[in-house]
C-alpha cells in the first residue's frame, strides 16, 4: 500500500497505492499501516540517512476522505472523537520526522486527504485542470476534524481560512495556488518530482510554524483588535446566511476562534470535539443523506430508463438568446460542447454570446481556466438566425418566451433540420409538454428540460416526460443533463411539474397567513428563519402573482370536481385584479419597488388589517414547511415524481427548501411519522383540508416504512 | 434584619494553570456556565427568581471581559431578567462577591442571589494585563508595591520562620488534601467537566501533587533568590528599616501555583428558600473587609479575622474550623500562630499550597470546603479569611444550620 524508494541523496519517496481500489482513501486506520514506515524513517533519521520525504500517489487521485459511511452511521461520540485523535496523531507524526516532507500531489486531494497534504511541510501540485484540492466537507454539513482547520488557520490567518473552509470549493491547482493552500505548481510529474527534491535539499529543517517559538498566526489571534472585528462581522454574516440552522460553518468559526487562543495541540483537540459534535448532529446526517447518498443514487441513474446506451451529445442548438438561452449556452460550452445559438436575428444572438464571454472572463480572473482555454471554449459558439444551421445538432433546446404559440412556432421552424436520432427539448415552466408536442412530427423525441435561473448556479434540471415522450428520449435527456454536470430529476407532465407546484404551496401559505391577519414582516422573517431562501410574499412577487394564480387554476382544472379551493386565491385575485399589484415585474406587488430597496407595501395594512398579535413562532414556521411537504407527498402519490432522492434534491436545489433538513421527504423522516401526521391533523382542523394527510403517508406509517 | 442563608455551592475541578492542565481547552465562559447549569438542575431552580449573579474575577480581560456574569447567565440559558455583575478585589474577589450578595439579602434589597468566582489562569495571563499597581513606576515606588513573593519572604524574615518550618506547613497542607481526595470529601461540590459530546475533560482536581515529599521541599529552589530581588528590597526597607536583608524562603512548592476554576454559591433569605423548596446548609453571621499595609500585603487576612470576630462578638476558641488562603506558607503560618489554631482545625482538607489558587474563585472554593467539612464533622461554626494584594483582607463567619 505504500511503496518505499530511497535515492542517493537520502531522499525517500513514499508512493500511496492503496489495495485494489481505484482511489486512495484515508481513514482512521491509516495510522496503523503507516506506523512501521514512520518508525523505520525515524531510525534512518537517527543514523543520518534521511534528508527528506516525498509523498506521491500511484492512483488516479492523491488522497481523499473515505469515512462517510462510518460517520453517517456511528452513534458513539467517544469512538468518533478517538478516531479523530488517532488521525490527528498520525498527521502530527507526519510533520515530525525531523526532516522536511513534501506532498507531490499528482491527483485530487480532498477533505481528509487534503488534511494529510496540509500536514506536509510543502505542497507541489501538477497543473492539471482535472485535479481538485481543498475542503468540500461543509457541502455535506461536515468540517475537517483532524487538524485541518487549525493548520489552515496557521497558514492563512482566520478570515482566509474561514472563507476556504465554508465555501466548500474544490480548487483547481492554479486557484489553489492563488488562495494559498498549496505552495507550487509543476507542469508535469517529472517537473514536480524535481521541484520536490530541490525544495528538500534547500530546506533541511522540517518544522512547522506552530512548532517554532515566536512564530505567530498570520493577521493575529482572536485577541487582536483587528481580528476581533473580523469575528464580529463573520458571526453576523453567518447568522444572516444561515439563521443558525447550519451547525457546520458555526463550528468551523468557533474552532478557528478558539484555536487562535491556545497552542496547536490543544487547538486540534478543540477541533476534534467540535467535529465529533457535528458528526452526530441531525442536520449533518440529513445533509450527508441527501448531498452524498441521494446524489449518488441519482448519478447512478436510479430513475433513468434502463436499456439505452449512453447518449453523448456533441453539438447543441439553442433557440433564444435571452437569459435562459444564454445561460444554457454558457453551461454547454463550459462542458466542451459546441453550441449553435439562434435568435430572430444574428445581432440578438450575438448578445447571448457576449454573456458567455463575460462569464469566461470571470473564470480567467479567478484562475479557474487559462486565457487559452477561454479562447478554445468561446470558439465553440456559433450564432445564427437560420434554423438550417441546426443541421448537425444532437439536441435542440428551445428557450423562447413562455407562450404556447411562440414555442410551437419555434418547434415547427427548427425540428425539420434535425434527424430522428436527435431530441428536441423545450425549456418551459408552465406549459404542458404534451400540448406543445402536438406541433411536433416526432413527439416521441420531444421532451421538457426545465432549467432554473440563474442557469450556471442552480444545479438542477427537471426532465418533463410528455404523454408521447419515449423512454429512450428520457434516457438521452438524462445523459445530457449529466454531461452539463447537473442533477436531473424526471417529472410527470402535470401542472407546475414538481418544483413549481410544490413551491407554489409555500407562497400560497404565506398569502393565507397575511389574509388571516398576520403581520407581513412576520411572515417573511419566519420564512427565512425556517430556512427558506426568501419570504413567501417575496417569492410571489418574483414569480408574479399571475403565475401563482395560473398554477392554482391549472390545479383546479386538473382535479375538476375534486378541487378544494385554496383560501389564498381570493387575496391573489384582489391583488392582481382589484389593486393591480401583480408582482415585481409590474414594480408593484406585496412589496413596493419604487425606492432603491424593496419594501413591504404600505397598503397591506389597509387591505389586510393585522389582527393576530399573539402567535406561536414555531407553529407558523412549521405551517409554511408542512404545506410544501404535504404537496410533495401528493406528488409522490400521483407519480409526478418517482423517487425520494429526486424529491429531496429537487426541493433543495429547485426552490430552496432548507438544506439542513435534508430535503422535503427527509424532513418527515427526521420529524417522525407519528408526530408529523398528528401535527397535520392539528393543522387540518385549524387551517383547512389542504393539510389532509395523503393516503400513501398513512400506509407508510402502518408498515413502518420511511422515505428512502 | 433578614438572616442570610447559603443553600448550595458547587465548583469545577481545579485544573492546573498556565496552559498545562486539562481545563486550558475550556473557555472561561464555559467553566462558569457549566456551574450555573448544574446549580439550576440540582436545585430545580426557577432562574427568574435569581435577582443577580455576582462574580469575582481578577483578570477581567480577553475571554473573561465584558461583564462575564451577564454572558454566562445567557449562555447557561438562565432568565434574561437577571442582570449579572463582575467585581475585582484581587484574591478576595470571590469572598467579596458572597459578602455583597449577603449584604443585599440582609437589607431586604434582594432575596436570592448567586455569587461566585472565576479565573482561567491558563487562558488569561496576569503578566499580559498589568495595572498601575505593578506597571506604573512612579506609583509603584510611591506606594511601595513589591511582588507578593518578596512580601511573603519579608514576613518570614520578620517572624524568624525557617524554610523547614514553611516546608513543614506546606507538607501538612498537601497531606490533608490527599486524605480528603482519597476519602472523596469533595464529591458533593466538585462538578466534573465534560465536553459537548459528554466526553470527560476533567472529573476531579488535578492540581494536587500527590507525590510531593519532604525531600522535594527541602531541595526546592526559591522563587525570588537573593540575587534576583532587583531593587524590591530597597522599596520594602523604606517601610521596614529594621530589616537588614530579606531571606529567600518561598519556593514553588511551599506557595500556591495557579489554577483554573469557577465556583458558585446560591444565597438567599429563609422566606425565599421556603417558597422555592430550597434547603439551607449554612447561614452567614458576619463579614468584614479592610486593608493593611500594601508592601507586606499578606497581613490583611489576620486583621480582617480579628475584626469579624469582634463584629460577631466571638473569640477564636468559638470557631470550630478555619479556612484561609495559602498564597504563601509564611503568612498562613503566621495566621495559625496568631489565633493559636490546631493543625486539624485549619484548612482541614488542605489549602492552596496543595490545590493551587484560581484568583477570583478562591474565596468561593474555600468557603465551599469549609461548609462541606463542617457538615461532615458535624461541627457548627467556621471562619474564612483571605489576604489579598494591596494589603486587603476579607473575612466571614458562617454557621451550619
Amino acid at each position: 500500500m505504500i511503496k518505499y524508494k530511497k535515492d542517493t541523496d537520502n531522499i525517500v519517496t513514499l508512493t500511496l497505492d492503496m489495495g485494489d481500489r481505484q482511489l486512495n482513501l484515508v481513514n482512521h486506520q491509516m495510522y496503523q499501516y503507516f506506523k512501521p514506515v514512520l518508525t523505520h524513517l525515524q531510525k534512518e533519521k537517527a543514523k543520518g540517512l534521511l534528508k527528506g520525504i516525498i509523498f506521491t500517489s500511484a492512483k488516479k487521485n492523491f488522497l481523499e476522505g473515505g469515512e462517510l459511511d462510518y460517520l453517517q452511521t456511528s452513534v458513539d461520540a467517544k469512538e468518533i472523537y478517538e478516531h479523530s485523535l488517532t488521525l490527528n496523531k498520525f498527521f502530527r507524526a507526519l510533520e515530525h520526522p525531523g526532516v522536511p516532507v513534501v506532498a507531490a500531489i499528482n491527483g485530487s486531494a480532498l477533505g481528509t486527504g487534503f488534511e494529510f497534504a496540509l500536514a506536509c511541510h510543502h505542497r507541489i501540485v501538477i497543473d492539471d485542470s482535472s485535479i481538485r484540492l481543498g475542503h468540500p466537507e461543509v457541502t455535506v454539513g461536515l468540517m475537517p476534524g483532524n487538524g485541518g482547520i487549525t493548520r489552515l488557520l496557521w497558514l492563512l490567518g482566520l478570515e482566509k481560512a474561514y472563507t476556504i473552509l465554508t465555501n466548500g470549493k474544490k480548487y483547481r491547482p492554479k486557484e489553489a495556488l492563488k488562495v494559498g493552500i498549496i505552495d507550487e505548481i509543476a507542469k508535469d510529474q517529472k517537473t514536480m518530482m524535481e521541484k520536490a527534491k530541490k525544495w528538500l535539499l534547500e530546506n533541511k529543517e522540517g518544522r512547522r510554524p506552530w512548532d517554532v517559538e515566536g512564530e505567530s498566526i498570520p493577521e493575529g489571534t482572536a485577541k487582536e483588535p483587528k481580528i476581533a472585528k473580523v469575528i464580529q462581522k463573520l458571526a453576523a454574516k453567518l447568522s444572516k446566511e444561515t439563521y443558525n440552522n447550519y451547525p457546520a460553518p458555526q463550528f468551523i468559526l468557533n474552532t478557528l476562534v478558539e484555536a487562535s487562543k491556545v497552542n496547536f495541540d490543544i487547538a486540534t483537540k478543540i477541533e476534534s470535539r467540535y467535529f465529533t459534535e457535528l458528526v452526530l448532529r441531525p442536520e449533518t446526517r440529513n445533509m450527508i443523506n441527501t448531498f452524498w447518498y441521494d446524489y449518488n443514487a441519482i448519478k447512478k441513474g436510479i430513475n433513468r430508463p434502463k436499456g439505452f446506451g449512453k447518449f453523448r451529445a456533441k453539438q447543441v442548438g439553442v433557440i433564444g438568446a435571452g437569459r435562459m438561452g444564454s445561460g444554457i449556452t454558457f453551461n454547454c460550452i463550459k462542458k466542451g460542447l459546441k453550441v449553435v445559438l439562434k435568435d430572430v436575428s444574428k445581432p440578438i444572438a450575438e448578445l447571448g454570446k457576449q454573456y458567455s464571454k463575460d462569464q469566461l472572463t470571470t473564470l480567467v480572473e479567478q484562475g479557474t481556466i487559462s486565457a487559452e482555454e477561454k479562447d478554445q471554449l468561446y470558439a465553440n459558439i456559433v450564432t445564427s438566425a437560420k434554423p438550417e444551421d441546426f443541421e448537425n445538432c444532437d439536441l435542440i433546446i428551445e428557450a423562447v418566451y413562455e407562450n404556447e404559440m411562440v414555442k410551437s412556432k419555434a418547434l415547427k421552424d427548427s425540428e425539420q433540420y434535425i434527424d430522428e436520432y436527435a431530441i428536441f427539448a423545450t425549456n418551459t415552466l408552465s406549459i404542458p409538454i404534451t400540448k406543445l408536442a402536438e406541433s411536433s412530427f416526432r413527439p416521441e423525441n420531444y421532451v421538457g428540460l426545465h432549467f432554473f435561473y440563474p442557469v450556471e448556479k442552480v444545479p438542477l434540471v427537471e426532465i418533463v416526460k410528455g404523454k408521447q415522450t419515449s423512454d429512450e428520449t428520457i434516457a438521452r435527456a438524462f445523459d445530457f443533463v449529466r454531461t452539463l454536470g447537473k442533477i436531473p430529476i424526471i417529472v410527470k407532465d402535470d401542472w407546475g411539474f414538481f418544483v413549481a407546484r410544490v413551491q407554489n404551496t409555500y407562497i400560497l401559505e404565506g398569502i393565507t397567513l397575511l389574509q388571516e391577519g398576520y403581520p407581513p414582516a412576520l411572515i417573511e422573517n419566519l420564512g427565512l428563519q425556517a430556512g427558506m431562501p426568501k419570504g413567501a410574499l417575496a417569492f410571489a412577487d418574483d414569480l408574479s402573482l399571475r403565475m401563482v394564480l395560473k398554477f392554482e387554476n391549472q390545479a383546479a382544472a386538473h382535479y375538476g370536481s375534486q378541487y378544494e379551493p385554496h383560501p389564498a386565491v381570493s387575496t391573489l385575485n384582489k391583488m392582481v385584479e382589484g389593486l393591480d399589484r401583480s408582482g415585481k415585474f409590474k414594480q408593484a406587488g406585496f412589496y413596493d419597488y419604487t425606492t432603491e430597496n424593496k419594501k413591504l407595501w404600505d397598503g397591506l395594512k389597509e387591505h389586510f388589517p393585522i389582527n393576530q398579535t399573539d402567535f406561536d413562532i414555531e407553529s407558523i414556521k412549521e405551517r409554511m414547511l408542512f404545506a410544501q411537504v404535504i404537496e410533495a407527498i401528493w406528488c409522490l402519490q400521483e407519480k409526478v415524481i418517482a423517487s425520494v432522492p429526486e424529491a429531496n434534491l429537487g426541493s433543495i436545489h429547485g426552490w430552496g427548501f432548507p438544506a439542513f433538513t435534508g430535503g422535503i421527504f427527509q424532513y418527515v423522516n427526521n420529524y417522525g411519522f407519528d408526530k408529523f401526521i398528528e401535527r397535520c391533523e392539528e393543522f387540518k382542523n385549524n387551517y383547512g383540508p389542504r393539510f389532509r394527510v395523503p393516503k400513501i403517508l398513512k400506509e407508510m406509517k402502518k408498515t413502518g416504512k420511511t422515505f428512502v | 434584619m433578614t438572616e442570610v442563608l447559603i443553600f448550595d455551592t458547587l465548583r469545577t475541578p481545579l485544573g492546573k494553570g498556565n496552559g498545562t492542565g486539562a481545563l486550558f481547552e475550556v473557555r472561561p465562559i464555559d467553566l462558569l456556565s457549566k456551574c450555573l447549569v448544574a446549580l439550576q438542575e440540582r436545585n430545580q431552580l426557577a432562574t427568574q427568581e435569581v435577582e443577580d449573579l455576582i462574580i469575582g474575577c481578577v483578570i477581567p480581560t480577553g475571554g473573561q471581559a465584558d461583564n462575564i456574569a451577564k454572558t454566562a447567565l445567557l449562555h447557561a440559558g438562565w432568565s434574561a431578567n437577571t442582570p449579572g455583575l463582575q467585581i475585582n478585589r484581587f484574591q478576595a474577589s470571590g469572598l467579596t462577591a458572597i459578602g455583597l450578595a449577603a449584604a443585599k439579602i440582609k437589607s431586604n434589597w434582594a432575596s436570592l442571589i448567586v455569587a461566585g468566582g472565576l479565573e482561567s489562569m491558563s487562558r488569561i495571563h496576569r503578566a499580559d494585563n498589568r495595572g498601575a499597581i505593578s506597571n506604573a513606576p512612579d506609583i509603584m515606588n510611591k506606594i511601595g508595591s513589591i511582588p507578593t513573593g518578596v512580601a511573603a519572604d519579608l514576613i518570614a524574615t520578620l517572624e524568624g520562620f525557617t524554610k523547614e518550618q514553611l516546608d513543614e506547613y506546606a507538607l501538612k497542607s498537601i497531606k490533608k488534601a490527599n486524605t480528603a481526595i482519597k476519602k472523596g470529601y469533595f464529591k458533593k461540590t466538585v462538578l466534573p467537566i465534560y465536553d459537548q459530546n459528554k466526553i470527560p475533560i476533567l472529573e476531579k482536581d488535578e492540581t494536587i501533587n500527590l507525590d510531593l515529599s519532604e525531600e522535594h521541599l527541602a531541595t526546592s529552589t526559591p522563587i525570588f533568590p537573593k540575587n534576583n530581588r532587583l531593587g524590591f528590597e530597597a522599596v520594602a526597607f523604606r517601610k521596614y528599616p529594621l530589616v537588614e536583608q530579606i531571606l529567600p524562603m518561598h519556593s514553588e512548592e511551599n506557595s500556591a501555583k495557579s489554577a483554573d476554576n469557577a465556583a458558585v454559591m446560591l444565597i438567599g433569605s429563609a422566606a425565599k428558600g421556603k417558597a422555592l423548596g430550597l434547603k439551607a446548609r449554612a447561614k452567614i453571621i458576619a463579614a468584614k473587609a479592610l486593608s493593611t499595609d500594601l508592601t507586606i500585603t499578606h497581613k490583611g487576612g489576620i486583621e480582617a479575622a480579628h475584626a469579624v470576630l469582634e463584629i460577631a462578638k466571638l473569640k477564636p476558641k468559638d470557631i470550630d474550623l478555619w479556612y484561609i488562603n495559602e498564597s504563601f506558607a509564611a503568612p498562613a503560618l503566621l495566621f495559625q500562630q496568631t489565633f493559636k489554631i490546631a493543625d486539624k482545625k485549619l484548612n482541614p482538607c488542605g489549602g492552596n499550597i496543595a490545590f493551587g489558587e484560581a484568583l477570583g474563585a478562591n474565596g468561593v472554593i474555600l468557603l465551599g470546603m469549609l461548609i462541606d467539612e463542617l457538615e461532615r464533622q458535624k461541627l457548627k461554626r467556621g471562619l474564612i479569611s483571605i489576604s489579598a494584594e494591596g494589603g486587603i483582607g476579607t473575612s466571614m463567619i458562617i454557621e451550619i444550620v
